[in-house]
């Protein structure tokens, strides 16, 4: 048999080739990449409830009524626009930009379906997309209030991402806290329900009416108390139409159980105030090296970008030697994975070293790939490679980027970058 | 504003095979668009030998993914995560050689969809043996069909083969040279096939 076995394979080996040249790999590929991911962020959880056999059963009937699901199709058409958002007073939303809180006031936006957004003092979030029912947020720190409507004639289905945390909600009003040094998400729920996936839970949470929870996958000590978070069931949440600027919600000190007691070094209570260039100098008489055996996983943040802001431009010692001591002493934190982006920066801005910054940005964005600064690790990454003259990643990166952030701070760069 | 809606791309997923899982089970955005960037050709290159060239490779390939997905946690090994999910192409493919068969009649209906490849013309031999190889493939009975193509068509080993078919590799074998009996007994009756058969591959792409 075996010479015929080696025609067959040759044979085989033919036809592969044949195969290939009957239709169009980039197509199909991009066809079933689109509905994948479609269909994987619509069910989420991988548990996911479609069936197999009745979407085929489902194909079949579609083919015997073709004809009327047509016509059907073609009124789908006629779908609900989706939904738009100011920003405070007036201002047009923009998909994927940052909205931030300034001191002193908080951020109203309303939807056109009549949801209702409160941004308190020191929050951060981007709007990532809107639909005809809903929308996807992404909180990035802070204390949000929401107040989704429900609507008469469809379902709706917003999105809170919140670090490893989603947040899904369809119709109620609740206050989500989430604080990504320690990655604390707090939330409490008025009306309705919302359910809580992802992090280190094994299955989801619903979250009733009247009920408030705090959940952390963390085990480092500062974990925030959700005392601002609970509500009084007897107190609404305001609409934002009717919001004034807020009094100051309790906002953590920078380093909220690190004030240092009577004898410490003068460095540490220096840096706890943010005097940043008072610290290092005063670091730098109580001696560098020692201070940073002795700093605490912020301290030695603050160290390094007082360093890198007010240190010396020629040397780059002191700004990176505090964020190596973080990732050995305290591996595997999110104050390990802000090193990190840190270290990008540096070796982009400081050194112009863009492989290396590149090498940076994509170790935090892989150990933190829902932190706080990972649009702009992605950003800075795309600019990296660029730089750097990898111009295929750098051009990988931009169609990724703009696919998540179309309006963001990096677009026009990813613009720029794919137009080349 | 009035945007129009917009799809979230996941940011990349960077991690080994063992990390991609674990980022799957726990419904990381970034990991599926990963593994579907990882798989996906090699799970489309199967698809198209087990079923040949067909109108819905793009939604049997999503199908292939999303039942993978549903079923990730009963992976034992992620070492196998690439011919684990063969033997998932190879399921979802075997299923809609099923349904074509039954959906032979449709073809009064919806031309279109399940259409003829008799209404084109061949543009090279190496196609033309493509749709004769296929005819003759359609007419095997389901499990020596699919010993055939992974082994000659798709040039896996035996016991990769075996492997994504759930069976012995003494089974597939059984199979398999039934496949190539009734194959060599159709093609003889072809004269392009049995000039390849006689004296070797003559079509250059």
């Amino acid at each position: 048999m075996e010479p015929i076995e080696g025609k067959l394979e040759s044979l085989g080996k033919v036809l592969r080739e044949a195969l290939a040249a009957e239709r169009s790999e980039g197509d199909d590929l991009l066809q079933a990449r689109a509905s994948f991911l479609r269909d994987f962020s619509r069910h989420h959880a991988p548990s996911s409830t479609l069936d197999v056999p009745a979407r085929r059963r489902a194909r079949w009937l579609s083919l015997a009524l073709a004809a009327s699901l047509g016509a059907a199709l073609t009124g789908m058409w006629l779908w609900p626009r989706s939904v738009s958002f100011q920003v405070g007073e007036s201002r047009p939303g923009r998909l994927g930009a940052v909205i931030e809180s300034v001191t002193g006031h908080a951020t109203s936006l309303r939807f056109s379906e009549g949801s209702r957004l409160l941004l308190h003092e020191g929050a951060r979030m981007r709007v990532l997309s809107v639909g005809s029912d809903g929308a996807r947020v992404l909180v990035e720190n802070g204390i949000l209030d929401v107040s989704v409507a429900a609507l008469k004639t469809r379902k709706t289905r917003w999105e809170f991402e919140a670090g490893p945390y989603l947040v899904t909600v369809t119709g109620t009003k609740f206050r989500m806290a989430f604080y990504s040094q320690s990655r604390t998400l707090s939330l409490s729920t008025q009306e309705g329900q919302v359910v809580v996936s992802g992090a280190c839970q094994k299955t989801p949470k619903k979250i009733s009416a009247g009920e408030s929870v705090v959940l952390s996958c963390s085990t480092e000590e500062d974990l925030l108390p959700p005392s601002e978070v609970t509500q009084d069931k007897n107190v609404p949440i305001p609409a934002p139409a009717e919001a004034q600027a807020e009094p100051p919600s309790s906002q953590p000190a920078v380093f909220p159980a690190n004030a240092p007691a009577r004898g410490e070094p003068a460095w540490r209570g220096l840096l706890a105030a943010g005097r940043l260039s008072d610290g290092l100098h005063s670091a730098r008489l109580y001696g560098f090296q020692r201070a940073c055996q002795l700093a605490t996983a912020k301290e030695l943040l603050a160290l390094s970008d007082a360093a890198r802001l007010f240190g010396d431009h020629s040397d780059h010692k002191e700004a990176v030697t505090p964020l190596h001591i973080l990732r050995r002493r305290f591996a595997s934190t999110t104050d390990a994975s802000a090193a990190a982006f840190r270290l990008g920066l540096v070796a982009f801005e400081r050194k112009h070293a863009y492989a290396e910054a590149a090498r940076w940005f994509e170790i935090y964005m892989r150990e933190q790939p829902s932190g706080p600064l990972m649009g702009d690790a992605f950003g800075r990454l795309m600019q990296a490679r660029a730089l750097s003259g990898d111009v295929d990643r750098a051009r990988e990166h931009a169609q990724q980027y703009l696919h998540r952030f179309p309006e963001g701070p990096y677009a026009l760069e990813a613009r720029g970058i794919l137009s080349r | 504003m009035g945007a129009e809606p917009k799809t979230i791309t996941p940011l990349p997923f960077f991690g080994d095979d063992a990390a991609l899982v674990r980022a799957l089970c726990a419904g990381h955005a970034g990991a599926a668009a990963a593994f579907f960037d990882r798989y996906a050709r090699q799970v489309r290159a199967m698809l198209l030998a087990t079923v040949g060239p067909d109108d819905e490779i793009p939604d049997l390939l999503h199908e292939v993914f999303i039942v993978a997905l549903d079923r990730i946690d009963t992976l034992r090994d992620v070492t196998k995560l690439a011919s684990w999910l063969s033997a998932i192409a190879v399921y979802v493919g075997r299923a809609h050689i099923r349904t074509r068969y039954r959906r032979k009649w449709l073809r009064l209906f919806s031309p279109e969809r399940t259409r003829s490849w008799q209404i084109e013309q061949p543009s090279s031999e190496a196609r033309q043996a493509l749709r004769e190889i296929y005819a003759i493939l359609d007419k095997m009975p389901l499990d020596p069909r699919t010993a055939f193509v992974l082994r000659y068509i798709h040039g896996m080993t035996l016991p990769d083969a075996a492997e994504a078919c759930g069976t012995s590799l003494s089974t597939f074998k059984r199979r398999l040279n039934r496949a190539t009996e009734h194959f060599l007994r159709v093609a003889r009756t072809r004269p392009s096939l049995v000039q390849h058969l006689q004296d070797g591959t003559r079509w250059n792409q």
